[in-house]
């Protein structure tokens, strides 16, 4: 067999436009289930033990169970009770969902590792414990924490190619369907896989470039 | 339609455990490779020679930035073209990708481990007329695979969670016998709950072990 790249480029938009759909459906699970981990973060730490329970629970279940599986739960499973989801709304609930837990996880990581000598600091120093919590717990928190969310997001990109599985048209749907419509298999994966590749290095490089001009100090 | 859940679920159990079976064996025969993978390429990763350190970064960084499912697909209906030899049936595809997935992860984690032995340790080494390999197998490894155990349990789970996506390629692990059985029954609430429920009594013990090592170790 020959390798020829050339059948594919007439498709290099397409895949393009593919690889947007995958982009944005992940940054919008990203932020709605960065605002929910952010949730269950909280009860997480709440005085009350029924929120801290459910915090665990939700935790455990959704990071001990793949996210094919509840994409099917949501796609196929819902409808069983009459919920109907079309495949763009399963897989943003399912990934926002999905999301939460992870977020949730490395929030509690990045205020946990505040130490507890500063917040005493800042009380010493007159601050209020809004104040405290502001300027000294969160701030140095959102820096502990940013490394860990830019991995979590190339993390839920990648996964965002098992949108395919439910036949929602991102990247990976659109090159399984190049690949019957054209039969340059090697070729196309090839593509799609660099197309992935480069999009996953360009986001961490650039988090990394606003990590160095956000957090100067 | 809407219909109500049941829970008479005994004859379909049988093929969903079988399922969580060969789901099990795929991760543990993976997870083996992987981490054999991923210590090959995590010494590379972390050794003085260049060349040694830009063949393994070049294999862990583009295989973490490509999604498994694509690593599947294409070493599923790719590789067979360019390397006919490499003509797989489904169980030896899904091992053979998730090996190479999950050891460019164990790599990265096995860098991490080496490079947190202090340097004095090896220095001590070659101080005492140790050449680099003998300092490196009876000195530094043993402190980082130590510090790489609690991170590569942890990776296990998003092993087993990743190992759900081989059902894309046909082979009938715990997703696809519970796609399966939805065929036959109707009724996928109730039987992805069971599926959900059957990875997670596969995944907890295992993230339980981590955070046990992870105080045992620490």
């Amino acid at each position: 067999m020959t390798l020829y790249f050339g059948d594919i480029f007439p498709y290099l938009p397409i895949m393009l436009e593919a690889l947007w759909v995958s982009i944005y459906v992940t940054a919008l699970s990203f932020v709605v289930g960065s605002f929910l981990g952010l949730f269950i973060y909280l009860a997480r730490a709440s005085r009350f033990r029924a929120l801290r329970w459910f915090g665990r629970g939700y935790v455990e279940v959704i990071r001990n169970t793949p996210l094919l599986v509840q994409l099917y739960l949501i796609y196929f499973g819902l409808g069983q009770v009459g919920i109907n989801f079309n495949p763009l709304w399963s897989v943003l609930i399912g990934m926002s969902l999905n999301n939460a837990a992870y977020t949730a996880e490395i929030f509690r990581a990045g205020i946990n590792a505040v130490p507890n000598g500063l917040r005493e600091a800042g009380r010493a120093l007159g601050m209020r414990y809004d104040q405290t919590f502001r300027h000294v717990v969160l701030m140095p928190g959102i820096r502990n924490v940013l490394p860990a969310l830019t991995n979590q997001f190339i993390i839920l990109f990648l996964f965002s190619s098992i949108g395919s599985v439910i036949s929602l048209d991102e990247l990976t749907a659109v090159l399984e369907n190049l690949n019957s419509q054209t039969l340059r298999t090697f070729e196309i994966f090839t593509i799609g896989a660099l197309l992935y590749f480069l999009t996953s290095a360009a986001i961490a490089y650039g988090a990394r470039a606003i990590e160095k001009v956000a957090f100067k100090w | 339609m809407v219909r109500t859940m049941n829970f008479d679920f005994i004859e379909y159990l049988p093929p969903l455990l079988v399922g969580a079976g060969l789901t099990i064996v795929i991760c543990t025969a993976s997870g083996i490779l992987g981490s054999i993978l991923g210590i090959v390429f995590g010494t590379a990763k972390a050794s003085p020679s260049r060349i040694a350190r830009w063949v393994s970064s070049l294999y862990v960084n583009f295989i973490r930035g490509v999604p498994i499912l694509i690593i599947l697909l294409f070493t599923y209906f790719a590789l067979p073209l360019i390397v006919p030899s490499l003509t797989l049936d489904r169980g030896a595809t899904a091992v053979v990708a998730l090996s190479i997935y999950s050891g460019a992860y164990m790599a990265e984690i096995m860098r991490g481990g080496i490079q947190a032995v202090p340097k004095g340790q090896s220095e001590a080494a070659t101080a005492l007329g140790l050449n680099y390999f003998t300092s490196l197998i009876w000195v530094v490894m043993p402190q980082a695979l130590k510090m790489a155990v609690p991170p590569g349990i942890g990776f296990l789970i998003a092993l087993v969670k990743a190992s759900s996506l081989v059902s894309v390629i046909g082979f009938v692990d715990l997703t696809r016998a519970g796609r399966i059985v939805t065929t036959i029954n109707q009724e996928p609430l109730t039987t992805f709950l069971v599926v959900a429920l059957l990875y997670f009594i596969i995944s907890f013990p295992i993230s339980l072990f981590g955070s046990w090592a992870e105080r045992k170790l620490a």
